[in-house]
């Protein structure tokens, strides 16, 4: 009887035994060949549409700057605009008409060259898919007013003289408009198979897609800027959610490249392991509470106050985040022009919280609704921060997390967003009015940047004025001052700017860092040796 | 009464039921004495940064989280929250299943077949999901996870009981109580009820586990009771993030829902051991969970 | 004749109750205070947008209409379009299917391997030492969080030792394949460095899985083998002086693996159960983990999709297996 047992358990074990051998064996076997020169970049937000169109965020931002190009594109740090596929523009006096000349014998993917009427196409195309960055060009510019003059020069006519239009220009990426066409079903703009295709002229091809994984590219030897000596072959941009596991790949190996916004605790990490360099920049990333300016009880200004003495500042800056970060007192980046220079912000005191809520004539009699994202723990981190200094000034909190897209909806009305919620507003241009202008404009309600739901109408005319003006001078003072009115009536709490820690494996060389794209444009890249 | 005592006596014999009694009672009055267990009882909401992630020593016996707290102390209040949930949701299930059981089993119309079928129905798909679905939709709290749990689990004393009773119709006695014309509620109530206490009994410990298990799962989705609250789920969600490195974090809340769930457990064994050894085949068919 | 009449109570049973299945479905994802029309409209749609869509959609008729649509396009086969990934559901939920199959594959496959041994043996040596250690690590099993298991293997295997992936079904492409199965692929198209990634990563997640399934296993194997032994017919074979290896080789074994049947049924819902959780921690990307996403982004599409697929499932398999209870053990009650 023993015998019959110790045999069927015998033979599990064998079982089990020749999977562990075989599995032993396979794993000496050396991995594959790869292509030559490879980069795997670990992204920690998913590739869920490959058309540039569709989204405007840092997240995807990979997709946008590889594989397609925009009439001119932000470079380096701080950033600048360099001509890309335009050479040169020229804008009318009255600042409503710009136009393009564009440089001659750029070809897309499929060999067929990029015309004026390819961009007049992207525009048209952005502004009716309503998607990405339509609402930045739908104020500025109406369907059907883009003209292709000739093969290579397009015009924009603007409805009104915006002074950002420059800055934004980038965003309009070129799509092969001939290409969609053939695609198109229903009217769509070819929107369905951009979805998972390609219809670009950057520096690398699409060759495969899955949004679940990710995508992976391979040179474009024919793009007209001129390759260097060394370049990368072939770019791989995989979705891989964990912190842990892009950094224990980082620091294994499996990824040479990943985004460079980790917490500080695993940038520590990083600066340890021996195959990973550690890129420090100083970028435009501001994280903020924005207060509910128009739900009782802080539409009053002094219950405002009282909530932004109520954060512990370097607490959270200097313990919690280690130093990582500088504190940014003030909605526009400390490295960005149009600072007051003179303004110190509010620091963590209580006691002054406490002096700001007797002065106010609301009472705060319920709890405040401190809302934070669902996923992003720092986030989470500077709520607790926040109901905690609010429970020492004697005003209760209950938190409350949401993901991402749920707040922005949220956030578009002042009856359904909570009273404050904490995020950052990254760099989609390079220019003052992608914070303050976005955050504080009452025009502006509705959109995410916008749930302060803040109105004052001098800072709507400074903020209108610097818009309107090309005139740095005068832009510069216009959102100095406005930015010492938001400040005094204490409209948010504006906690810090992002420093880059971008980690990068050893070998590589050439990585150009700018706020608006994180490095990612593979295209300048290479392994030295 | 003398049942009960006999119980006691076959249980005390019984050296896992035994130790699963004292992980319970460990729990019980870690939750009714954490204010006073507790070294840093203020550190439920108080927060230290600059002492934050510190390893276990003689000032943070498990060591401090990512805001400096410490790690002990929110765990003692953490089993306050585990207790709550267990005890009401587990009740409440039981509220609702066992009469819905014996109405299903007592009677042989459409009425039961439709009970069994409703029961089916939050039956077919796991119960962690139906739960995550339900905490969602309301929105992460206290009362909602204990809601969810509640309406989740309540099928599970349903079937039981309805298999019990209908065992129990077999029986001669129950026949001839029947025949001779005892209201049904009489019958139910003084004749099936206590003998289908024993299955109840064992499953409510077996529940109770359960129960903090899926609880658990649902802090650690973060579809419990929000920040600052001290749930075991939520602080191991809190602890990855720091890993490998500050490991002690993530481990100590694990092990407390493990010898907490443990200690039910073993109790359910043993009850099951004691009550009635024909409970272990009917239990193979109601399913065990 | 019971039987039949079983079958047959059951599949009048059967529409009526995925109906209820879909209809709680339906209210519990449509009473949701976000508004998922508006989260694929875009960060940047005006309201006039999200109407225009919402009515693209049909999500402005009444409740009752859009349950009946609903229902209506499923019998066809169309369980609509997920909000979140603008894929129908059902080419979702056909992609992710191979991914929780192979995990679950696997972790029954160790369990039943390990476990029923281990089950018998601990009735066999009943009340040994081995037998109550099987007892204390069997309950061990079933008492401990999947997750925080997962977690805690991930510490000791993937991080500290560095033998295994953290997380993740494979590293970036895996190879083309015609059954969604890594390892089967990778075998058929004899890739043995696919192979090999694709075992290491399933490791720890199928280590996880497995645990409750193992434990449950083992306890139940352990009970029907001792109530066999115990049960008059066997103990008139063994006084009938029948060799032992005869009795526990062909009766008890025999009658132990039929009750597996019904273990099966259990095991399957442990395992399911197990994989939303497992998978969610490992970031494994089945069924399991797709379920919990949709709940949490408000995929009602998704959801529903989910649920049926799930419902209809555990229905047909506890149908299944109360059939062949019966038809294997007439003398157990049909419950």
């Amino acid at each position: 009887m023993r015998r019959t047992w110790l045999r069927s358990v015998a033979m599990g074990g064998i079982v089990l035994a020749a999977l562990v051998v075989v599995s032993a064996l396979a794993l000496s076997v050396p991995a594959p060949a790869q292509a030559p020169t490879r980069f795997v970049f670990a992204n920690e937000s998913n590739y869920d549409t490959m058309d540039p169109h569709a989204a405007f965020d840092v997240g995807r931002v990979a997709v946008r700057l590889n594989l397609y190009d925009g009439l001119y594109r932000w470079l380096d740090n701080p950033p600048a605009l360099q001509p890309w596929l335009a050479e040169s523009h020229t804008v009318s006096p009255d600042g409503l008409t710009y136009t393009f000349k564009l440089r001659r014998g750029v070809k897309f993917h499929d060999g067929s060259e990029v015309t004026a009427e390819d961009v007049r196409y992207s525009m048209e195309r952005i502004l009716a898919l309503k998607k990405g960055a339509a609402s930045l060009f739908a104020t500025m510019v109406a369907p059907a007013s883009t003209k292709a003059l000739d093969r290579h020069t397009v015009q924009f006519t603007l409805s009104k003289p915006v002074a950002i239009f420059l800055a934004v220009v980038p965003e309009v990426h070129v799509v092969n408009s001939a290409l969609l066409k053939k695609h198109e079903k229903d009217s769509d703009w070819g929107a369905a198979w951009l979805t998972s295709n390609e219809a670009g002229s950057g520096s690398y091809m699409l060759t495969r897609y899955d949004p679940a994984i990710g995508f992976i590219a391979k040179r474009f030897p024919g793009h007209f800027m001129p390759w260097g000596a060394k370049y990368i072959d072939e770019i791989e941009f995989r979705m891989v959610k964990e912190d842990n596991t892009r950094v224990l790949g980082m620091i294994k190996g499996d990824y040479q490249g990943t985004g460079g916004y980790l917490p500080n605790d695993q940038v520590k990490r990083l600066r340890e392991a021996p195959n990973v360099k550690l890129i420090e920049q100083e970028s435009m990333r501001i994280m903020m509470f924005q207060i509910n300016n128009q739900r009782p009880p802080m539409n009053d200004v002094h219950v405002r106050r009282a909530i932004s003495y109520a954060f512990d500042y370097d607490g959270f800056n200097k313990e919690i985040l280690g130093g990582s970060v500088e504190r940014n007192p003030v909605p526009i980046p400390n490295n960005l022009w149009g600072i007051p220079k003179d303004v110190k912000g509010y620091t963590y005191d209580i006691e002054k919280a406490k002096a700001e809520l007797a002065k106010a004539k609301l009472k705060v009699d319920r709890p405040l609704t401190v809302g934070y994202l669902t996923g992003f723990s720092q986030t989470e981190q500077a709520a607790t921060v926040m109901a905690n200094g609010l429970r020492k000034a004697g005003i209760e909190s209950k938190l409350t997390s949401e993901l991402w897209p749920t707040m922005v909806e949220r956030m578009k009305k002042p009856e359904t967003s909570p009273d404050m919620v904490v995020y950052w507003i990254s760099t989609y241009y390079a220019d003052p009015n992608n914070w303050i202008g976005e955050m504080f404009h009452s025009g502006q309600w509705g959109t995410f940047k916008a749930s302060s739901f803040y109105k004052n109408v001098k800072v709507d005319d400074l903020l209108d004025l610097a818009l309107k003006s090309t005139d740095r001078k005068v832009r510069e003072k216009a959102y100095q001052d406005a930015a010492r009115i938001v400040v005094d009536e204490a409209a948010g709490v504006w906690i810090y700017n992002t420093k880059y820690f971008g980690p990068w494996a050893k070998s590589l060389e050439g990585i150009r860092f700018s706020p608006i794209g994180n490095g990612q444009e593979m295209r300048w890249v290479y392994y030295a040796q | 009464m003398s049942g009960a005592l006999f119980v006691f006596g076959r249980l005390a014999r019984d050296r896992s039921a035994l130790l699963g009694l004292v992980l319970i009672l460990g729990l019980v009055l870690s939750a009714l004495l954490a204010p006073w267990l507790a070294t840093h009882p203020d550190d439920v909401f108080e927060l230290h940064p600059a002492k934050r992630l510190r390893p276990p020593s003689a000032e943070n016996l498990l060591g401090t989280d990512r805001m400096g707290s410490d790690i002990y102390s929110r765990l003692l209040f953490g089993a306050r929250t585990t207790i709550v949930i267990g005890v009401i949701a587990v009740g409440a299930a039981l509220l609702i299943g066992v009469p819905i059981g014996l109405v299903a089993g007592h009677y042989h119309t459409w009425v039961s077949d439709a009970l069994m079928r409703v029961s089916d129905i939050f039956l077919a798909v796991p119960q962690v999901v139906l739960a995550i679905a339900i905490a969602q939709t309301l929105g992460p709290s206290l009362p909602n996870v204990i809601l969810a749990l509640s309406v989740t689990y309540w099928p599970w004393f349903a079937r039981l009981v309805y298999a019990e009773t209908r065992a129990l119709q077999k029986e001669v006695f129950i026949e001839s109580t029947a025949a001779i014309g005892a209201s049904p509620f009489r019958l139910v109530a003084l004749h099936v009820l206590p003998n289908v206490a024993s299955p109840i009994i064992v499953r409510t410990s077996i529940g109770m586990g359960f129960t903090i298990l899926t609880a658990a799962a649902l802090g650690f989705l973060g579809l419990g009771p929000p920040p600052p609250a001290p749930e075991w789920g939520r602080t191991i969600a809190e602890a990855r993030e720091f890993l490998p490195d500050a490991w002690w974090y993530a481990a100590a809340p694990g092990l407390a829902i493990f010898l907490t769930v443990m200690g039910f457990n073993l109790l359910g064994d043993g009850l099951r051991d004691v009550l009635d050894p024909r409970i272990r085949r009917s239990y193979a068919e109601a399913g065990d969970g | 004749m019971r039987l039949v009449a079983l079958v047959l109570r059951r599949a009048a049973w059967f529409l009526p109750t995925v109906l209820g299945l879909l209809a709680i479905t339906f209210v519990v994802s449509r009473i949701i205070p976000a508004d998922p029309v508006a989260l694929v409209a875009g960060d940047t749609a005006t309201p006039a947008q999200v109407e225009a869509l919402r009515r693209q959609l049909g999500y402005d008729r009444p409740l009752p209409v859009q349950f009946v649509t609903y229902v209506w396009r499923l019998l066809r086969g169309d369980m609509g379009t997920s909000l979140f990934t603008t894929r129908p559901i059902v080419d979702d939920l056909a992609s992710r299917l191979p991914a929780t199959i192979e995990l679950t594959l696997v972790a029954m496959a160790v369990s039943i391997v390990i476990g029923i041994p281990l089950g018998v043996v601990a009735a066999i040596w009943r009340n040994s030492l081995l037998d109550h250690l099987l007892r204390v690590v069997t309950v061990s099993g079933l008492a401990i969080a999947s997750f925080w298991l997962g977690i805690m293997l991930q510490l000791l295997f993937a991080m500290r030792l560095g033998w295994t992936p953290l997380n993740a079904r494979f590293q970036g492409f895996p190879p083309p394949g015609m059954t969604g199965l890594y390892l089967v692929d990778a075998v058929l198209a004899w890739d043995w460095w696919a192979f090999a990634v694709a075992l290491r990563h399933l490791a720890l997640p199928a280590a996880t899985l497995a645990v409750p399934a193992l434990a449950t296993l083992v306890r139940f194997t352990r009970a029907g083998v001792l109530d066999v032994m115990q049960s008059n017919y066997v103990l008139h074979e063994r006084a009938m002086g029948l060799p032992s290896s005869v009795i526990v080789w062909k009766l008890i074994l025999r009658n132990a693996l039929t009750s597996t049947i019904t273990q099966i049924g259990l095991l399957f819902g442990i395992l399911l159960a197990g994989a939303v959780v497992t998978e969610t921690v490992f970031d494994w990307p089945g069924i399991g983990a797709y379920a919990v996403n949709a709940i949490i982004r408000s995929d009602y599409n998704a959801v529903m999709g989910f649920t049926v697929w799930a419902g209809v499932i555990f229905m047909v398999v506890n149908l299944l297996v109360d059939v062949a209870q019966g038809f294997i053990d007439p003398r157990e009650r049909a419950s």
